[in-house]
């Protein structure tokens, strides 16, 4: 009879073998000498293992004894420095990179890019948002209006008994109910007031483009890709567009927020714009002052009183009643600008300042550099960072007393490492897509603002998960007392707060530290989602 | 408390009396723990679960029903926590990667004896406890289930959700390991 193998014998001695079989094996050894030795030795294994068992093993504290190569701490120090290096170069590429012209809007490194973007993003919650909310005043007014008619009428019905909240209630409802009546609204693709026609209320339009050709005797309220005042508006204008348009006339102030904004018109009062690109034409004319912020700045019209700019490049040919006080780039002055006042100018180099021989300055010159002192000197600095880690550890705190369990898994995923960083980065660039296409649906906006919210909340968790994290490794913190939680936290913010500033490891240490908390973050929030696993058995 | 036949002191902890569990613990909780060591591979996530088994044990000491002897059946829960622990720590992936039945073939031993069978000193045995700490998760799992909790290997195969044949074939693989490990230090 053939001898049965070893793994055999093995099932044998644990006592699993099916009943025939191990009758078999034993008709066998009865014969076979070698095989009794064998299953003699697999016994005495048997018994020493579950002797050896008894006793717990002694502390492995020789780990060292490991090759190099194979603690695992090597590898992650590996991988880091290979990540810091590749974030390094690309760095350092992006920075010497040089994007034509025609391309810097779609350069998220640029100011003009970042604004284009910005831009574009307010535009699709302007457009989407501004519908939901005059929708929804008109529901409230109407509903007002009924609640007003239905107290009215138990007021009658009750002869008028003098009651304070009877009194202040349909008060209330009437001033909420006002705004429904007083606005004129108008939502669709395209909100024209015809050249021949009148609006005498204010004006509210929300569309794809809003053109008022006609006049309006209130004030208008616009928001649009495309806002084109042709004709007359005797209030003020208010803008929230891609592009602002005056060339008819606005009596009154002009405030806009738009990427780009021209003026070939006629305004009444100020013009207060933050914008891309601020052009007055040559044929525009401000009753009062200008003032704005935008990347660039142009007039070449006539402006009665002061400009203020806060701009990246402004280029002034036309006549300024005033002073002009610039600060930021380039500023230009042609041969035909002309200054009322004094002209003030804080840029950062001289060679940035071009004034024409012709251009009449009325009262003095006053240009100056600002040196960019570093912000490590400034004891305001110092206070700012102070500030934002007491607060960093008052949102630790409360969210450790608050949702306890939660707040320590966050800490806790982090250890996970890789894939926290994985999922981080991949919801960092995936969230603001989802809030886009979210917000782009109508219906999706209210989620796309509370995704938003969620993740800015997030981004700014993530330090706090991290730091704890972080100090307790270093603290080696094993209890669970909320002092050596917030100790722990204190530390590990302190050490991402300072690796924060040093120069360019500092922004990959805190977009990392971003990443991590993120990944961490979700992760938590998926573990928590699913149901406990951890069923019973026995 | 302490002089109480077991039964008693089960008795009063199913009606969750607070000393009676406080009693199982005493009698228990080293043999817990030495269990969730040797799976977990760290004292610290071994202390850990030792105190989850005893809270999950206030919860779920009523399904006990005496089948089998309370010892055997607190280590087969603790064993059950351990497993968890460590898929959730492997990203709920399968803890025990399944052994190929042809990827290696079993010969048939030859007559020398296993140096795991003349182990008999204690600096001995020490080195064993060593050898087992330090093996593969793969292998260690299987054999502290079925030398130190004294699963069988069905109820080794439903904690791993592996095949029963694979048991066999993982706790074969792991004693071979050891056995290496063994001879290696002796040389």
């Amino acid at each position: 009879m053939n001898c049965f193998s070893e793994l055999t014998y093995a099932i044998f001695v644990d006592g699993e073998l099916a009943a025939e079989e191990a009758r078999q094996v034993r008709s066998h050894l009865a014969t076979c000498s070698r095989c009794r030795e064998l299953v003699e030795a697999l016994r005495a294994e048997h018994r020493v293992l579950n002797e050896v068992l008894r006793e717990l093993p002694e502390e492995l504290d020789d780990r060292a004894g490991l090759p190099w190569f194979r603690r695992p701490w090597v590898w992650d120090l590996a991988g880091l420095a290979v990540v810091l290096a590749l974030g390094a170069a690309a760095w350092q590429w992006l920075d010497a990179l040089r994007v034509p012209e025609m391309l810097e809007g779609f350069n998220p490194f640029s100011a003009a890019g970042r604004l284009n973007l910005f831009f574009n993003l307010a535009y699709y919650f302007g457009h989407g948002g501004t519908a939901v909310l005059v929708d929804y005043a008109d529901t409230v007014g109407r509903i007002s209006v009924l609640f007003l008619l239905g107290s009215g009428a138990l007021r009658l019905g009750r002869r008028w008994r003098r009651h304070q909240l009877g009194l202040c209630l349909p008060i209330v409802l009437l001033a909420l109910s006002l705004p429904g009546f007083a606005l004129e609204r108008r939502h669709s693709e395209f909100v024209t007031v015809a050249a021949n026609e009148t609006v005498d209320d204010t004006l509210v339009a929300a569309a794809n483009t809003v053109r008022v050709d006609g006049v309006v005797n209130g004030d208008v309220l616009a928001f649009g890709r495309i806002v084109e005042v042709r004709g007359t508006v005797k209030g003020d204008l208010l803008s929230w567009a891609q592009r602002t348009e005056v060339s008819g006339t606005v009596e009154g102030h002009i405030y806009t927020f738009s990427q780009s904004f021209e003026v070939s018109g006629q305004v009444g009062h100020s013009i207060y714009a933050w914008v891309q690109t601020l052009h007055a034409g040559n044929k525009s004319h401000v009753g009062d002052g200008i003032l704005a912020g935008a990347a660039d700045i142009t007039v070449e019209g006539e402006v009665t009183r002061s400009v203020t700019i806060f701009a990246g490049s402004t280029d002034v040919s036309g006549s300024i009643g005033r002073d002009l006080t610039v600060t930021g780039g380039d500023l230009m002055l042609a041969n035909s600008a002309r200054v009322g006042g004094n002209l003030t100018a804080r840029v950062r180099r001289q060679k940035d300042v071009h004034i024409a021989d012709g251009a009449t300055i009325g009262g003095k010159r006053d240009i100056q550099m600002r040196v960019e002192k570093s912000r490590f000197v400034r004891p305001k600095f110092y206070f700012f960072q102070a500030v934002r880690l007491l607060a960093a550890m008052l949102v630790g705190w409360l969210g450790l007393v608050l949702f306890p369990g939660f707040f320590q898994g966050s800490a806790q995923a982090v250890a996970s490492g890789w894939r926290s960083f994985g999922l981080g980065s991949a919801l960092l660039v995936g969230v603001p897509v989802a809030i886009i296409v979210g917000a782009v649906t109508l219906v999706g906006i209210p989620v796309a603002l509370m995704l938003l919210a969620l993740y800015l909340t997030a981004i700014y968790l993530a330090k706090v998960w991290v730091g704890a994290f972080l100090g307790r490794i270093l603290l080696k913190s094993a209890t669970e007392t909320t002092r050596d939680w917030l100790l722990a936290l204190l530390v590990g913010l302190l050490i991402i707060t300072v690796a924060g500033f040093i120069p360019y490891a500092g922004g990959l240490i805190r977009f990392g530290v971003v990443c991590l908390g993120l990944g961490a973050f979700a992760w938590q929030l998926y573990r928590t989602s699913r149901p406990a696993t951890t069923a019973q058995h026995g | 408390m302490e002089d109480l036949e077991l039964e008693n002191v089960l008795q009063l902890a199913r009606r969750h009396d607070v000393d009676a569990l406080a009693e199982l613990y005493r009698r228990y909780a080293r043999r817990v723990f030495g269990l969730c060591r040797y799976m977990l591979g760290s004292t610290e996530t071994a202390e850990d679960a030792t105190s989850e088994v005893f809270l999950k044990l206030q919860r779920s000491i009523g399904t006990y029903d005496g089948s089998v002897p309370f010892p055997r059946w607190l280590l087969r829960v603790a064993s059950n926590h351990c497993v968890d622990v460590l898929r959730r720590k492997q990203r709920e992936r399968q803890v025990i990667v399944e052994a190929q039945e042809d990827a290696a073939p079993l010969d048939v031993a030859g007559p020398e004896l296993s140096p795991l069978s003349e182990v008999i000193s204690a600096q001995q045995q020490a080195a064993v406890r060593q050898a087992i700490a330090r093996l593969p998760e793969n292998y260690r799992v299987p054999i502290v289930l079925r030398y130190y909790s004294d699963l069988g290997y069905d109820e080794i195969a439903r904690q791993l959700r592996v095949k029963r044949n694979h048991v066999a074939i993982l706790l074969f693989r792991a004693k071979r390991e050891l056995r290496q490990a063994i001879a290696l230090r002796r040389e």
